[in-house]
């Protein structure tokens, strides 16, 4: 006999087989969408996901989790909001009206104060090992949530500056290169997405036509999904080269331009929007930089001054296009920061009690779960850690986060066995 | 002596009353083995014509294809035995060794960043070892016996060390690729799917390795792989609760390692304190290297054997390569038993074994099926499709499109092979990036997958078509001087497909220059679509 495995049973019966022999990739795949259909999930699939990414660590004591009159409540009062009894900090008053659609997440607590540490928990939700990979939330739900027959990459990254654009191929993992990330450096279209000056549309139509003539012959006599798989992979290109006004700006009207805010955080939240308006899976805007070890409380009112309008303005206008209770909003960032102020008026790397706002599908807006004690040093009520943050997405978006991955056809408990869900804050 | 081989077996056979099998060469042996499974005659596909063959074999034995003008020679060569006169060729040539290194490279280190030792220098320790047709077992020694102090064996620690000397990781690897077992689900509990995967398995490694840490060394300035006279390894089950168990050093299915016993306090030629390198009277690492590849464990030899089967025909005999156990058995048991038995007897001569499986008729069949046929893969009766490698895929669009030579040329007298590839190594890093996995992932190379990232580079990437630039040498080039429609599609399907092109062909090269006006622009344009068939993207 076996013993009980925690994981579900039914799936290891189904990949047993396949297993044995390591093909559990591909066919234990088909299992698993024919599991997904068996439960319902499919109609579940029109959801997606935005991570809003306060990049090098926002303070929760600036943000969230304001601690006013204390040895380390900093400068900023505490305001009320929409919702009786919530206040968050004064940094945030236009968000502070639309609390009614946020929940609060006020006792986290990653115990990990390293960037690339807890950057890790935050995306995989386990903590890093040596010789283990999780692939990204944006990778899982590109797989769990994605429509396949959508030809652009389900998870798109947009970052600040004009750094390295690309694909990410270690973001997924074991879940396979088509899930990996795509990063967009200050929103500009992917990589190769037009067609070289020197080739004109007729000639490009008619060097693909000869390659398919080639293919057809080929493929007469030796097709596999391999090649099957390589020569559809054009026809996609195609698609998404025709496509690439998505990624086009100038086709929003100037007032909702306006209002999003003439800045590069406001600019990549409305091609976040677009995005996932066209079938974009998981779409991840991070905003830089809050890793405030000197003039913290400078820095906030700078950066959150962008932040807080440009966030009120996207949940409003996800709101009016219908999408907010189809799409997950999540506001996150790597930690916290020390409730301690240092001596260049900065706060310091801090996992051990901080805070992240979340909204949309699944959230019920209005609620505040856990606390911390009253300045803001420790958890006193609901600690949770990365691997309960992974479930209750999973939750949030309708999907069950104690299944498995199967990676060669070794199972993977999609989210950390060891936690659960915060089910305080889903609706 | 002269005796020809039929002859020879013939009389063995008669005198040694042993079946005629054992005396044939053992490419001859795997026809047989291969042969002996029901219905396989009515499976087997065709012999593959010579373009076939002299375009697989280049990219199985050194990794890319061959020019245009190897390819054409070979084709016109009447001489019967001319493609084991290629095999001989290829094996001693720096393209086999440049090959066996891109390979191992990736299978032992998945792409790891270099930290603690350079990847140039391991890269360089590999190229020797190869070059030198070091045995197998002794390579894989020299690097589990490494620890990084010794200079002269420093690369070949990089296994340990960029690896951050972290036993569980180097357990799940040692066992993987040296003995062709994926414990990593047994690091918890037995293996929930397989029987004979247990914890004590993978505890019995993990306890040649769990005295060992990254160290270091302040004075010589570099990380060395050390290790502690004492500490036992103990572990529980998750699915049995307060069950205890303890173990010392032990290979699967093998007795306990007999080990000295120190007493306590007397471990030490040098104790173990905080900042200063502990020297212990006895090691147990240093038993690692030794239990591995000694003799008393079949484990190694039959997983060489599969893995280097796996290389060149595309599929392992027991498959996967490291779910070698009783519910997962070989396609051809007794087969396999033979392979590890010859690559051992042969102590572990990669060239010599290699060059027996390529001989082999198995190998050298078309990977067209015969009509009708379903064939399953654990047959071995069609060669498989395969997608290159993003080295196979970067260095045979440069050889393709003239780059190589291009660059040969303009090295001029200093264009030895390895500075020939030496210059094409920016763009195969690129091809890494797109094409590879991701570092610290082991690479499958039966999973395939295409991206858009992908196929939008191979449609509009300004490298490609720099590649299809013409210049003195390139592809492009040779084709814009050949007037005739039927040459210059000749030349082209030789240079890009290895193989002359089919009548209808001739008409679509024709039919599409005859429907443009800019001819340079045009004659890109037939490369570009030849590059990105399915033909040239697939080793077959």
């Amino acid at each position: 006999m076996k013993p009980f495995y925690a994981c579900n049973s039914l799936e290891h019966a189904v990949s047993r087989r396949h297993f044995l022999t390591g093909s559990a990739a591909g066919l234990g795949a088909l299992g698993f969408a024919d599991m997904i259909r068996a439960s319902g999930e499919i109609e579940r699939r029109n959801k997606r996901v935005l991570v809003i990414y306060l990049a090098g660590g926002v303070s929760q004591l600036e943000t969230w989790d304001p601690k006013p009159g204390t040895n380390t409540g900093g400068p900023f009062q505490a305001i009320p909001t929409n919702v009786t009894g919530v206040h968050i900090c004064e940094l945030l008053p236009h968000t502070a009206r639309h609390m009614h659609r946020l929940a609060l997440i006020r006792g986290i607590n990653t115990n990990m104060d390293d960037h690339g540490g807890g950057a890790y928990i935050m995306m995989t939700g386990r903590r890093r090992n040596p010789g283990e990979s999780y692939p990204h939330l944006g990778a899982v739900m590109s797989k769990l949530l994605g429509d396949e027959n959508n030809p652009l990459p389900g998870y798109i990254h947009i970052t600040p500056g004009s750094g390295n654009g690309g694909f990410n191929r270690g973001d997924a993992a074991f879940l396979g290169p088509r899930y990996a990330s795509v990063t967009l450096p200050d929103g500009n279209p992917p990589a190769n997405l037009s067609r070289p000056n020197t080739l004109s549309e007729l000639a490009d139509a008619q060097r693909n036509d000869l390659r398919e003539r080639l293919n057809n012959r080929f493929m007469q006599t030796r097709r596999s999904a391999d090649t099957e798989a390589y020569t559809t992979s054009y026809d996609q290109a195609a698609q998404v080269m025709q496509r690439r006004s998505i990624f086009d700006l100038s086709r929003e009207p100037a007032h909702l331009r306006e209002r999003y805010g003439n800045h590069d955080f406001g600019r990549h939240c409305l091609l976040a929007r677009r995005l996932l308006e066209n079938g974009v899976t998981f779409a991840k805007v991070s905003h830089s930089n809050y890793d405030t070890h000197h003039e913290n409380f400078d820095f906030h009112i700078e950066q959150l001054g962008e932040f807080d309008r440009t966030f009120a303005t996207l949940l409003d206008d996800l709101a009016q296009r219908g999408m907010l209770e189809s799409t997950l909003v999540v506001v996150m960032s790597e930690f916290g920061r020390t409730p301690t102020i240092n001596r260049n008026l900065g706060r310091d790397h801090w996992s051990r009690a901080w805070s992240i706002a979340a909204a949309g599908s699944g959230i019920q807006g209005g609620a505040v779960v856990g606390r911390t004690n009253d300045n803001g040093t420790a958890v006193v009520d609901r600690q949770v850690n990365g691997g309960h943050l992974f479930h209750t997405y999973f939750r949030a978006l309708g999907l069950n986060p104690t299944r498995n991955h199967y990676a060669g056809g070794r199972p993977i408990p999609m989210a950390d066995p060891q936690a659960s869900a915060i089910s305080e804050i889903l609706s | 002596m002269q005796l020809s081989p039929l002859g020879c077996t013939a009389i063995c056979g008669l005198i040694l009353g042993t079946p005629l099998i054992n005396a044939q060469s053992l490419s001859a042996r795997i026809d047989q083995f291969v042969a002996a499974k029901p219905d396989y005659a009515k499976k087997a596909a065709a012999r593959s014509s010579d373009s076939e063959f002299v375009r697989r074999i280049n990219l199985d034995l050194c990794g890319v294809t061959p020019s245009t003008v190897d390819a054409r020679a070979f084709l016109a060569d009447p001489a019967p035995d001319k493609r084991l006169k290629l095999i001989d060729k290829l094996l001693a040539s720096e393209g086999f060794v440049r090959h066996l290194v891109d390979t191992f490279d990736v299978l032992w280190m998945d792409r790891r960043a270099d930290k603690h030792v350079k990847r140039g220098e391991w890269l360089e320790f590999l190229r020797a070892s190869f070059a030198a047709n070091k045995p197998y077992d002794q390579l894989v020694s020299e690097i589990l016996s490494a620890d990084g102090s010794d200079p002269k064996m420093r690369a070949a620690a990089r296994f340990y060390l960029d690896r951050e000397g972290e036993p569980h990781l180097i357990t799940k690897d040692v066992s993987r690729l040296f003995l062709g077992m994926n414990l990593q689900c047994a690091q918890c509990h037995d293996h929930p799917l397989v029987d004979a995967y247990k914890q004590d398995h993978y505890y019995g490694i993990y306890a040649f390795l769990s005295r060992s840490f990254l160290f270091a060394d302040k004075g010589a300035k570099q990380s060395i792989f050390a290790e502690k006279g004492e500490g036992e390894v103990s572990y529980q089950s998750v699915f049995v609760a307060k069950v205890t168990k303890n173990t010392g050093p032990r290979i699967p299915d093998r007795p306990l390692l007999d080990e000295p016993k120190l007493e306590k306090g007397q471990e030490y030629v040098v104790p173990y304190k905080p900042g200063e390198k502990p020297q212990p009277k006895y090691s147990r690492r240093a038993q690692l290297a030794k239990e591995i590849t000694s003799p008393a464990n079949p484990r190694f030899a039959r997983a060489a054997a599969n893995r280097f089967w796996f290389l060149m025909m595309g599929r392992g005999i027991v498959h996967s390569v490291d779910l070698d156990h009783q519910d997962n058995p070989p396609s051809h048991p007794e087969l396999l038993d033979e392979l590890a038995k010859e690559f051992a007897a042969k102590k572990f001569d990669i060239r010599a074994y290699v060059r027996e499986i390529v001989s082999s008729e198995t190998y050298q069949r078309s990977s067209e099926p015969p009509k009708g046929q379903e064939v399953e893969p654990r047959d071995f009766a069609v060669y498989p499709l395969r997608p290159l490698t993003p080295e196979q895929l970067a260095l045979s669009m440069m050889q393709a499109t003239g780059m190589l030579e291009v660059e040969r040329k303009k090295l001029g007298a200093k264009a030895t092979e390895k500075a020939v590839y030496d210059q094409a190594q920016k763009a195969v890093q690129t091809f890494v990036g797109l094409f590879g996995s991701p570092a610290g992932e082991p690479f499958d190379p039966t999973a395939y997958e295409a991206t858009l990232a992908q196929s939008l580079y191979l449609r509009n990437g300004d490298l490609i078509r720099d590649w299809l630039a013409p210049r003195p040498g390139s592809l492009t080039q040779r084709l814009a001087d050949l007037k005739e429609p039927a040459a210059l599609a000749e030349e082209l399907y030789l240079s890009v497909l290895t193989r002359p092109p089919s009548v209808e062909e001739q008409k679509d090269v024709a039919d599409f220059l005859a429907k443009r006006t800019d001819r340079p622009a045009a004659i890109q344009d037939l490369v570009w679509a030849l590059l990105t068939s399915a033909e040239f993207r697939f080793n077959h």
